[in-house]
């Protein structure tokens, strides 16, 4: 049951990124709040249930988008996979360490995206501009990373409850 | 005991990775096409009922805020310019309409061409492509290939269809081209998409240059467009001597982020 509130609670955030998010685009980014949610469910509940969240979402982000369904899935895999893994090796409780998690996350999850896109023989933007995007979207998503880890966090039951 | 817990997510990401990028190559056949379309239609209304949320809280929100109060008065303004331009551009003014519908309807009649209007339900999920998904789809007679147009000018190309939404890659788009004309230059080029702006490389004629605040208009070669469809306003031109070509920088008619109804020409077939 919780497993299915959370789903529905992930396809409300993807929603949200392709009808709301993009109004709010700075030097050619906008929020990617599937991401951001990876990120922050792979920093409090761990790496396997993070890679597991992010190929859902991924899938969702793949319905829609141009072109096959896979390539969002791969990408956000390989952000959460970072991110577990600057998870197991930085200060879990330090506020800095998931913001950068989640601007190098941004960095990777925009790359694999690419290469994705490239090896599948799929038209890719021009280096330059998929440069200047990736780096945009990688502060944008840092800044929004405390918001998302907060609200988390405030939805997350305390020790005492869970036990 | 950690090495081990590391070692088993490593083999978890490197199977769904497997797995993703089987289910992309799969899907990337021509034969899935249809299920593909079909199931990113599931989407759609979903998306469509999110924007029109997204309206009614822009609508009450407004109540309460002077800032949305000018923002969506800006907004109509800017409509209302473009509108105002495209009439000056094109020397067929008619007469100009506030309803959206209604202006769509003018276009449609002005342009010669059969039409489809449709809702924007929802936007790419990434800035690395510039799309948008309507809410027509191969049942309204919308196939992949056909171009996309507002009151204002050329909006893009559909790309994918499914029975009930379609996936539209708009001029903003980074792999997106268009080749087009300028207005009293006559002076030719190809636009391609931009973060920021279109970015338009002008080729070069003899004694002829471009100005700022001329129009780009399709030009029709290549057979992609129609001849004629407003593009944008030459905003900056990069002049460069050493090369066959000039950069420049387009205004484009259309806000990506402001789209909300589209029309798509649907007896045009691309060459």
């Amino acid at each position: 049951m919780k497993r299915l509130g959370s789903a529905v609670l992930l396809l409300a955030i993807v929603l949200v990124q392709v009808t709301w998010a993009p109004r709010m685009t700075v030097a050619g980014a906008f929020p990617n709040l599937a991401l951001v949610a990876v990120i922050a469910i792979t920093w409090t509940g761990g790496v396997r249930s993070g890679l597991a969240w992010a190929c859902i979402a991924g899938l969702m982000l793949d319905l829609t988008a141009a072109g096959p369904l896979g390539p969002h899935a791969v990408a956000l895999l390989a952000g959460a996979y970072l991110t577990g893994f600057w998870n197991r090796n930085f200060d879990r409780e330090s506020l800095l360490q998931p913001v950068i998690a989640a601007a190098l996350s941004t960095a990777l999850y925009s790359l694999v995206l690419v290469a994705a896109d490239d090896t599948l023989g799929l038209p890719v933007p021009p280096i330059g501009v998929a440069v200047q995007l990736m780096v945009a979207a990688s502060v944008y998503n840092a800044l929004v990373m405390p918001f998302g880890l907060a609200l988390l966090r405030s939805q997350a039951p305390t020790p005492r409850e869970a036990a | 005991m950690y090495g081990r817990r590391s070692s088993s997510s490593t083999g978890l990401f490197l199977t769904l990775c497997a797995a993703m990028l089987l289910l992309a190559m799969v899907s990337e056949q021509a034969w899935a096409a249809g299920a593909r379309g079909a199931a990113k239609s599931v989407f759609a209304p979903l998306e469509a009922a999110m924007t029109q949320l997204a309206g009614n809280v822009d609508r009450v929100t407004s109540v309460f805020g002077d800032v949305s109060a000018l923002r969506a008065e800006n907004q109509r303004l800017k409509a209302a310019d473009e509108a105002l331009r495209r009439q000056v551009v094109e020397l067929n003014a008619a007469a100009k309409e506030n309803a959206t519908l209604r202006e769509a309807l003018d276009f449609e009649r002005s342009f010669g061409h059969h039409m489809v209007a449709a809702q924007v339900v929802g936007r790419g999920p990434d800035g690395f492509s510039r799309t948008l998904e309507v809410d027509r789809g191969t049942a309204d007679g919308v196939q992949p290939g056909m171009v996309v147009t507002t009151a204002a000018g050329l909006v893009g190309r559909v790309t994918e269809a499914g029975p009930h939404g379609a996936i539209v890659q708009t001029l903003a788009d980074p792999q997106s081209r268009v080749n087009v004309f300028l207005s009293q230059s006559a002076l030719q080029g190809t636009v391609t998409g931009g973060p920021t702006a279109l970015q338009f490389e002008i080729e070069h004629s003899l004694g002829i240059t471009a100005a700022s605040g001329e129009w780009a208009l399709t030009s029709g070669v290549g057979g992609g467009y129609p001849r004629g469809l407003v593009v944008g306003e030459l905003a900056s031109v990069t002049r460069r001597d050493s090369s066959t070509s000039d950069e420049a920088l387009l205004a484009w008619v259309n806000d990506p982020a402001s789209l909300s109804l589209v029309l798509v020409i649907t007896d045009f077939v691309p060459s």
